[in-house]
């Protein structure tokens, strides 16, 4: 009920969206009822980005000392650039952990654009979220669950 | 639920081929972000899917031989 009321405010829709955006790439797209594009969005950003933490290995693709700006880009996943963040950090602590680890630099650089690449992407759903929150679609205005159609009398 | 988390931990090697076949995974999940957020109606979004991924793929790999190319004449007139 709050939140709904919260997503009339046009300006509270537009911070809503880019945070949720932010948070779970996706997410915004949902919240402000562009259900089907949020969940492909949803599901294509979390494949690519793990994908690249799977070919490069997490203690190596998501490295803030080594590749600052690639970081930045990874960041922008949001909970995903934050979890391979905060993985990264607990096996560098955990020396046993790192015992079946081989880091081979080719298939690290190919992880860490996989991840990159989701996190700028992620910058684009986040912008495209704001710009459907602002000046919301027949699509956006539908709340969640019900289509533009099923709301008509 | 562990061997897949330390499976995560080292990379896997790719090497020859396939480092080049990577572009083709991640080509399609910047034609599928982009045409998700640029297309009107959802139902467009497939065929627009296909038509960016196709054009990205061949032209990477058109940029990648010309510039092989170029660099295999360089070659031949510097020997």
């Amino acid at each position: 009920m709050a939140a709904s009321r919260l997503m009339d405010q046009p300006f509270a829709r537009v911070c809503l969206a880019g945070f949720l955006s932010w948070l779970l790439p996706g997410a915004g797209h949902v919240a402000i009822g562009c259900r089907t594009r949020g969940i492909i969005l949803m599901v294509t950003i979390a494949v690519t980005f793990w994908t690249g933490v799977a070919i490069g290995g997490v203690q190596d693709t998501v490295q803030p000392k080594k590749r600052f700006t690639w970081f930045l880009a990874q960041t922008c996943a949001g909970v995903h650039g934050l979890a391979a963040y905060s993985w990264s950090e607990h096996a560098r602590a955990a020396p046993d952990a790192l015992e079946n680890a081989n880091p081979s630099y080719a298939s690290v650089d190919t992880g860490v654009v996989y991840s990159g690449i989701a996190g700028l992407l992620s910058l684009l759903i986040i912008l495209d979220a704001i710009g459907r929150a602002d000046a919301p679609s027949e699509e956006a205005s539908a709340p969640a669950g019900r289509s533009a159609r099923e709301r008509a009398p | 639920m562990t061997l897949p988390l330390t499976a995560l931990l080292g990379s896997i090697v790719i090497s020859g081929v396939w480092r080049v076949a990577m572009l083709i995974p991640l080509s399609l999940s910047v034609a599928l972000v982009y045409k998700t957020t640029r297309c009107r109606q959802v139902r467009d979004i497939p065929m627009a899917v296909v038509g960016l991924w196709l054009t990205i793929v061949l032209g990477m790999y058109a940029v990648g031989v010309a510039a092989w190319l170029v660099f295999m004449i360089c070659v031949e007139w510097t020997a």
